[in-house]
């Protein structure tokens, strides 16, 4: 019998600690909307977006470890729950997620039973296929709209507000889900399958059940975020529902933060939005290039992300060894 | 050490989430501040810097001229721009920023129907005026809204002029063969197209969309072929109209027409393409050859504007420069008209003016969109773009039927 | 008949360059476990230098293939050696995030020296075709096939002839082995990675005789090659041929498809990347490792 190295408690969801800040820190974020400006609203309702579909990425990605490259099928279809709600007559923020949540799951759980049996590379790559054949397939169904999209309906006057406070609120709900997952016996098993998943079968955790339980929730997360920013945009359309961007963004955030910890997600998409969004206000056109340094040095002197640096004891020389460990 | 760069990177978090809303404020005072989002960077860069050129020609001509004079003051113009990255979200916090936090006084458009739909829809919540010249997608203008304004002429019309100018030529075409990009704005220009034809007894033979993007159309190519049509059109970009155009010649399709609704007025498309470009045709919302003569105040001829225009960046003016600086014209005579920077003034301005500039007549209707200018088509012949239709301001015929591929 | 015969012929065309934008990839995927998000930046690179020495020299895109595929081999070669080797341990996210980044700034720096411009090549045979069977063969296309099959079959027989070819091939099997027995790996991996580019660009070089150049263009060839090299097996040469023709073929044939149901128009052309999706995950569903994988891949 294999041993499976027992996880300590820290290692599940992360300093303790970190978690607390991370949650005065979306106290903090409860004040935006009183700045009155619908640039920090959308901003940092954007950053909460990429936080919560970061969070739906974790799960899967980070504490299963098992790598999806298309968990932006999931927000697309939350966005297109949306707007077939909105076409029907339904305007209703919570009727939009908890649709989002129900089809997701459902879809989630369909598409990851044969897929989930893939190992490594080949389920990135048809987690991929998945997320570019339902983008196709979108501009491709008139009930959807097509390539010329679908518009929900807005509710209320105040409406930015709401929205804002609607992604808050998913947010935080992936935030502490997460921490308590990871607490649980559900997280144990999630973290056993990514460390040996033979082993894990051999104590009793059945692969296939946890692995799908990890992927649907993560898809339920992806789900409400997209319900919630499909409404709030009051358009969507195939490139918007699937955009590259909302692929990519969520992993970076998770890797830079801390992948398989429970704050990793949310300050990683504080990072990096922050910083995409400054880079942008001050440099014209050399952005880009800014934005891919900051990466690259982050990378090549982080690879384990933000909470590495959090956690670390041993000072600069453990640092140094810890990283020589990755090189040839 | 760690203590140094963990500091640091605490520093940094915070910083960066919540160093965004320190900025500087608007240039206030005697100087008129427009904002713009526009493609710097990805897929769009050429056209959003096309787009740039108009904006940027139109505030040094202004500037130069002492300023625009708005009743008894006269204002120095600026023009303060952000980078899209070519991507509608991205040009949606753009805008938002734009006003919120540059606090300037007017919006001028993006490259592009994604990008521009997105913005729109911040100028109306916002209550900002915004005039564009590169968004031809109707989809902008039905959805109610009041405060955008687009001088060129709609996506559906792109197409229908060169049939227009294909039945009346002899022998009369019978058969028309359409592709699409699977995009808003190429699907619309299909639409009206195909609308066009079957009114006009003209026989749709094929008419299809392949992706977005797509990086062969052989397939494409060889269903058109099956077709036979007499007339070849492709509804979509630059790299579309290069590409079908490369796939025509490989597979030896011969038609008698063969146009495209975007690229064969980009000096990149003869630049590509080289010979095989010769006697394309394609759709244009303006091309030097046209003979307005607009009211005073900027150029009044395409011909100066095109002169002028050289002289500034050293390339002749394609129809994205001209109706980019088209969309800022409307802004100056509106507010001119307007006597004031009162933004519901200036957007009464907007939907009620109707001037003849250098670019055409400039004229909304109530959905803000400008449908009274005519598309002119123009053709490449001998490697330079003239304009072969209508006929009341064409430079050059229509060669017609065009000859077999390599005898050009 | 005819038709079918010709979307065959196309679906052989197309796939054939999508085979050889794949195989770099796969290689270093495979080999390397790295996803090389660059690939598609190098191939962007392979057709500029391409495009500059035809525009400044008169230069065949057929003879810069070999110039493409040095330039970018040593490139490849420093990126590897100077920056990826650092944290090529890293579990794959790192350098997953690390060759995105690598990317943007190699496009945005292209953006700086060739402009946004949209450019092409234009050589006598460009257009020019011939018919068989009633079906029409570019020969570009067919020159850029063959080149491509040569490229393939020049691999195959290298890394499994050649002393540095088979080291890497050990090295992908198990690292631990292959160091005991001599191999350098950083040296070896720096080769794979350089491969890999290199690979890219000749592929960038030859597509340059039939799509236009800007600095993006590598972006959907970079998501073609990376379902093409898991559709066929990765890591492996025969895999990427057999991924990127399949490919080909079925999103040809989709063309041919054109259906109604229930009033939703349903286009094979507008689905012919959705239906190669599908064959995609149908294959990894039914065979796991791909249509030529071994087990052990």
């Amino acid at each position: 019998m294999v041993a499976v190295p027992k996880p300590r408690r820290g290692a599940i969801t992360g300093k303790r600690w970190v978690f607390l800040v991370s949650l005065g820190l979306m106290a903090g974020l409860l004040f935006v909307p009183a700045g009155h400006s619908d640039y920090l609203n959308l901003t940092f309702r954007n950053i909460l977006m990429y936080a919560a579909m970061s969070y739906g990425w974790n799960l899967i990605g980070g504490y299963t470890g098992y790598i999806s490259f298309g968990n932006v099928a999931f927000f697309g279809i939350g966005a297109y729950c949306s707007a077939v709600l909105s076409k029907a007559g339904v305007d209703n923020l919570f009727a939009d997620v908890g649709l989002a949540l129900i089809v997701n799951a459902l879809f989630a759980v369909a598409v990851g039973l044969p897929i989930l049996r893939l190992r490594g590379h080949y389920f990135g790559i048809a987690t991929l296929g998945v997320a570019l054949g339902l983008t196709d397939l979108a501009s491709n169904l008139d009930f959807l709209g097509g390539s010329g999209g679908a518009s929900i309906k807005q509710i209320g006057e105040a409406h930015f507000t709401t929205y804002y406070y609607a992604m808050w609120a998913v947010t935080l709900a992936c935030m502490i889900a997460t921490f308590f997952i990871a607490r649980s016996k559900l997280g144990y098993a999630f973290v056993a399958i990514r460390e040996n998943e033979e082993a894990a079968q051999v104590l009793g955790i059945s692969p296939t059940r946890y692995k799908v339980t990890a992927w649907a929730i993560g898809a339920m997360m992806g789900g409400a975020a997209g319900a919630v920013f499909g409404a709030a945009n009051g358009f969507i359309d195939p490139p918007t529902a699937f955009a590259v961007d909302n692929n990519v963004f969520p992993i970076a955030m998770a890797i830079l933060g801390g992948m398989g910890t429970a704050s990793g997600p949310f300050i990683g998409a504080l990072l990096l939005s922050g910083a995409n969004e400054l880079l942008q206000q001050h440099f014209l056109k050399l952005h880009a290039l800014f934005f891919g340094g900051i990466i690259v040095l982050m990378i090549l002197f982080l690879p384990r992300g933000l909470m590495y640096l959090v956690g670390l004891r041993g000072g600069m020389r453990r640092w140094l060894s810890d990283l020589a460990v990755f090189r040839v | 050490m760690i203590r140094t760069i963990r500091l640091f990177l605490a520093a940094a978090l915070v910083f960066a989430a919540f160093g965004v809303p320190v900025t500087q404020a608007r240039a206030a005072g005697d100087t008129i501040v427009f904002g713009s989002a526009v493609s710097l960077t990805g897929s769009l860069t050429k056209e959003g810097h096309l787009t740039q050129e108009g904006y940027d020609f139109w505030k040094d001509y202004t500037n130069a001229h002492g300023g625009l004079k708005v009743g008894a003051k006269t204002y120095k113009v600026d023009i303060k721009y952000y980078d899209d990255e070519s991507k509608p979200n991205t040009a949606q916090t753009l805008a938002e920023r734009l006003i919120d936090q540059d606090k300037v006084d007017f919006l001028l458009g993006p490259y592009g129907s994604g990008t521009a739909f997105t913005v729109a829809g911040v100028a109306e919540r916002k209550k900002i005026p915004m005039v564009e010249g590169n968004g031809a997608a109707e989809k902008i203008f039905n959805q109610g809204y009041k405060y955008t304004f687009g001088v060129l002429s709609p996506a559906k019309k792109y197409l229908q002029r060169v049939l227009e100018m294909a039945v009346n030529q002899k022998p009369r075409p019978q058969t028309l063969a359409i592709s699409a990009s699977s995009d808003a704005f190429s699907l619309e220009v299909q639409d009206g197209a195909v609308t066009w034809a079957q009114q006009h007894g003209l026989k749709v033979v094929y008419a299809n969309k392949y992706p977005d993007g797509a990086t062969d159309v052989s397939s494409v190519i060889s269903a058109i072929k099956a077709a036979n049509p007499d007339i070849i059109l492709n509804a979509g970009h630059l790299q579309d109209a290069i590409l079908v155009n490369k796939g025509l010649k490989e597979q030896n399709v011969q038609a008698k027409i063969i146009g495209y609704s975007v690229g064969p007025d980009t000096p990149d498309f003869v630049g590509t393409l080289g010979k095989d470009s010769e006697d394309i045709v394609g759709g244009a919302q303006w091309s030097e050859a046209v003979g307005y003569r607009g009211i005073p105040g900027f150029y009044r001829t395409a011909k100066e504007y095109a002169d002028a225009f050289d002289k500034q960046f050293h390339h002749r003016p394609d129809y994205h420069d001209a109706e980019s600086t088209a969309a800022c014209l409307a802004f100056q005579y509106a507010i001119q008209k307007a006597g004031s920077l009162d933004r519901e003034k200036v957007r009464d301005a907007l939907a009620s003016l109707s001037i003849t500039t250098f670019f055409g007549l400039i004229k909304f209707d109530n959905r803000g969109l400008n449908v009274y200018k005519p598309m002119v088509v123009n053709q490449i012949q001998n490697g330079k773009l003239v304009t072969v239709f209508p006929a009341e301001i064409a430079n050059a015929k229509l060669r017609y039927p065009i000859p077999v591929w390599g005898k050009r | 008949m005819q038709l079918v015969l010709q979307n065959l012929v196309n679906g052989i065309l197309s796939g054939g360059i999508l085979a050889l934008v794949a195989l770099g990839f796969s290689l270093v995927y495979g080999i390397m476990n790295i996803i090389n998000l660059a690939h598609g930046a190098f191939l962007m690179l392979g057709a500029y230098i391409t495009w500059q020495l035809w525009s400044t020299f008169g230069l065949d895109p057929i003879l810069a293939v070999p110039i493409a595929f040095v330039v970018l081999f040593a490139f490849g070669y420093g990126i590897q050696r100077g920056v990826i080797n650092r944290v090529v341990r890293a579990p794959v996210l790192a350098t997953f995030l690390l060759t995105f980044a690598l990317s943007l700034l190699i496009e945005t720096t292209a953006l700086f020296v060739w402009t946004g411009d949209t450019r092409g090549v234009q050589t006598a045979y460009t257009g020019a075709n011939f018919t068989l069977l009633g079906v029409t063969v570019p020969w570009a296309k067919l020159l850029t096939l063959v080149v491509a099959l040569a490229i393939t079959g020049i691999l195959y027989l290298w890394l499994h002839r050649s002393r540095l070819g088979r080291a890497i091939r050990a090295t992908s099997m198990d690292v631990g082995a292959a160091q005991m027995v001599g191999v350098r790996v950083a040296h070896v991996y720096g080769i794979t990675y350089a491969l890999g580019a290199g690979l890219a660009a000749a592929a960038g070089a030859l597509l340059t005789l039939s799509y236009p150049l800007t600095p993006t263009m590598g972006d959907p060839f970079l998501i073609k090659g990376f379902v093409v090299c898991v559709l066929g097996g990765l890591g492996s040469v025969e895999g990427a041929l057999v991924g990127g023709l399949v490919y080909g073929i079925v999103s040809s044939f989709a063309t041919q498809f054109d259906v109604t149901i229930a009033g939703q128009h349903l286009s094979g052309t507008g689905l012919q990347d959705v239906l190669a999706l599908v064959v995609l995950l149908v294959v990894l569903i039914v065979r796991p490792t791909g249509l030529v994988g071994r087990a052990t891949a």
